[in-house]
């Protein structure tokens, strides 16, 4: 049995999450409906940018068109749905808000050629695809923008697929090494669900930084964000103080303050990967300080994808690179969808 | 005259446009480059090949000089071959009507009963505030008053090379009702991470459907804007009475008359 058989056995929403822009998400979409095509899965697919245009907005590269199958459920925007090559039925029209007009799920009624969009918003998204399993769907498959990685958010989605590709970077080192560093941030290690703690942050309804300690006694801190508030923070930090919650979003100027002996003391707890906004290397000069991290939720990569091409005119090795990727990332399915 | 007029569009074939030069349909187009060879004759015949190589006919140096030693710059005009059908161009555009300065302050005041507070500023690398500027600031830009001068409007310039993280701590601290992001430079396509990385911010402080984000820059279409997640993008031409007719009439969509604080919506 394929890939797809055995996701969708085990998860209902996948995102594609590009790592950069042309990394090969379409081409990923479309090998995984080839692959439901094969194995009979009804999807429903949906698209935080636009897909199926011939050329891409930003750059004028070419891009792969999106070939669907009958039955499929996709989200078209009126004013897409006359340049579809397939006949689409439409199944309802929705609130939600596009660039290109009113948006309606369609049922592929003839095979063929669609330009898909989907809400601009996640938490839209999320509501589609409840639309989109009340129409009927096994699987729903969100294909991503640029390389908006927020989609991945368990919110949104149950797991993801990470397409990655030469597009990173003309070293092939440090494609395999950004990809690793997204892949181990996706797999930080989950806080205990029964503890105190995340009794304490779920009343608080994830939404203020608070400050527990050794004895899992929550301090709200009085900071309308983490963002620039690192000193805040620091001050925060007392002598009994053990975790950290912060509810939004991570970046360098969340700890870039904290002095190292608070660092070693606290550990943080955040609501899913996604918030991390930390590059490689300042995330590993944190964790020589002695950062230590958690997530509420992780984030489940179902699979890699690798595109060996670059629009910029360069190429890697297939096997080369698919080799380097698994030393780094062993115990994943990484695949070469071009192949 | 009146009557010419109407022939020259009689003629025009819509479905197939082509640069109007002398006559119509002549294709004629005037370029101007650079090329890091030395000024010569074989400069000029350099010119020309590349020119014709683009696809352009019957190129014609009219014009070259030596920039520095190596390199000589040209203006070169050659007849374009392609055609484009003008009827089937659709671009999409930032919905609801646009009112003057003086209707939109009116306009606020009768339908949301409140001030509206919005917080700009040219994120991370980006050092140019004459985008935010154009907007904000009283002396607004091409006649078209900044939103200083509007009723009913509590804009914040924050300036130039401003941090995501400031822009969106500001934002929180103020409740702001929009985000303007401005972004002038677009070299290597800097302006589509930078935006990126603000829209992602936002989303991961869990305010994205809390707040109404907009961005504008000589090189952001609307379109553009739809696809890296904001709500809507403001391109050439569009002054601060196009930002605030849109920011005005979503807050009213919303509903967010009675909801000045980011924490009710």
């Amino acid at each position: 049995m394929g890939l797809l058989y055995d996701l969708s056995n085990k998860y209902k929403t996948l995102s594609i999450v590009g790592m950069a822009k042309n990394a090969g998400k379409t081409t990923a979409l479309n090998f995984l409906i080839e692959e439901a095509m094969d194995e009979g899965i009804v999807l429903g697919i949906t698209s935080t940018g636009r897909d199926g245009e011939t050329q891409d907005l930003v750059t004028g590269t070419e891009k792969p068109r999106v070939y669907l199958d009958q039955g499929t459920l996709v989200s078209v925007p009126s004013q897409l749905f006359g340049l579809a090559d397939a006949g689409l039925e439409i199944l309802r029209r929705t609130k939600y808000s596009t660039a290109i007009g009113e948006l309606l799920i369609c049922k592929v009624q003839d095979a063929g050629y669609v330009q898909i969009a989907g809400p601009v918003i996640n938490s839209e998204t999320k509501k589609l695809c409840q639309d989109m399993f009340g129409l009927g769907c096994d699987l729903v498959m969100i294909d991503g923008a640029i390389d908006r990685k927020t989609i991945a958010s368990p919110e949104t989605s149950d797991a993801i697929i990470l397409a990655t590709g030469a597009v990173l970077s003309r070293s092939m080192k440090k494609v395999v090494e950004e990809t690793a560093h997204v892949v181990h941030l996706y797999g930080l290690p989950e806080f205990d669900e029964n503890d105190k703690v995340t009794e304490f942050i779920r009343q608080d309804n994830y939404e203020h930084i608070i400050a527990f300690n050794d004895k899992g006694e929550g301090k709200v801190l009085d900071l309308v964000t983490g963002l620039g508030a690192a000193r805040y923070i620091d001050d925060a930090i007392e002598e009994d103080t053990r975790y950290i919650f912060i509810p939004g979003a991570f970046t360098n100027s969340v700890v870039a303050d904290i002095t190292n002996k608070h660092l070693k003391q606290v550990e943080f707890i955040l609501k899913d990967p996604t918030k991390i906004f930390v590059n490689i290397m300042d995330w590993s000069q944190l964790r020589k300080r002695g950062f230590k991290v958690k997530v509420l939720k992780n984030i489940e990569i179902a699979a890699i994808t690798v595109n060996p091409w670059s629009p910029q005119g360069y190429t890697f090795d297939s096997d080369v690179l698919i080799e380097e990727m698994r030393k780094l990332i062993p115990d994943m399915p990484i695949i070469d969808v071009r192949k | 005259m009146a009557d010419n007029k109407n022939t020259a569009i009689a003629q025009v074939d819509l479905t197939q446009v082509k640069p109007y030069g002398d006559a119509l349909n002549d294709g004629k187009v005037e370029m101007a480059f650079t090329l890091p060879v030395p000024y010569g004759e074989e400069a000029e015949e350099c010119a020309k090949q590349y020119v014709k190589k683009l696809g352009f006919q019957e190129p014609n140096v009219t014009y070259y000089h030596e920039l520095t030693p190596g390199f000589t710059f040209f203006v070169v005009y050659g007849s374009a071959q392609q055609t484009i059908d003008y009827t089937a161009i659709n671009v999409p555009k930032v919905e609801g009507t646009v009112m003057d300065r003086v209707e939109c302050g009116e306009w606020i005041g009768e339908h949301i009963g409140r001030d509206i507070v919005v917080v700009g500023a040219s994120i991370e690398s980006d050092a140019h505030t004459v985008g935010i500027d154009a907007i904000i600031q009283m002396k607004g830009f091409h006649g078209h008053f900044g939103l200083e001068r509007f009723k009913h409007v509590v804009p914040y310039n924050m300036g130039s090379q401003v941090p995501c993280e400031e822009l969106i701590a500001k934002a929180k601290e103020v409740n702001a009702d929009a985000i303007l992001v401005s972004q002038t430079v677009t070299q290597k396509d800097i302006h589509i991470i930078q935006l990126t990385k603000m829209e992602e911010l936002l989303e991961a402080e869990g305010l994205r459907d809390k707040i109404i984000l907009t961005c504008g820059g000589p090189r952001i279409s609307h379109e553009l804007a739809q696809e890296l997640g904001y709500d809507a993008g403001f391109g050439p031409g569009k002054y601060a009475e196009h930002v605030m007719s849109f920011i005005m009439q979503e807050v009213e969509k919303r509903g967010w008359q009675n909801k000045p604080n980011i924490a009710d919506r």
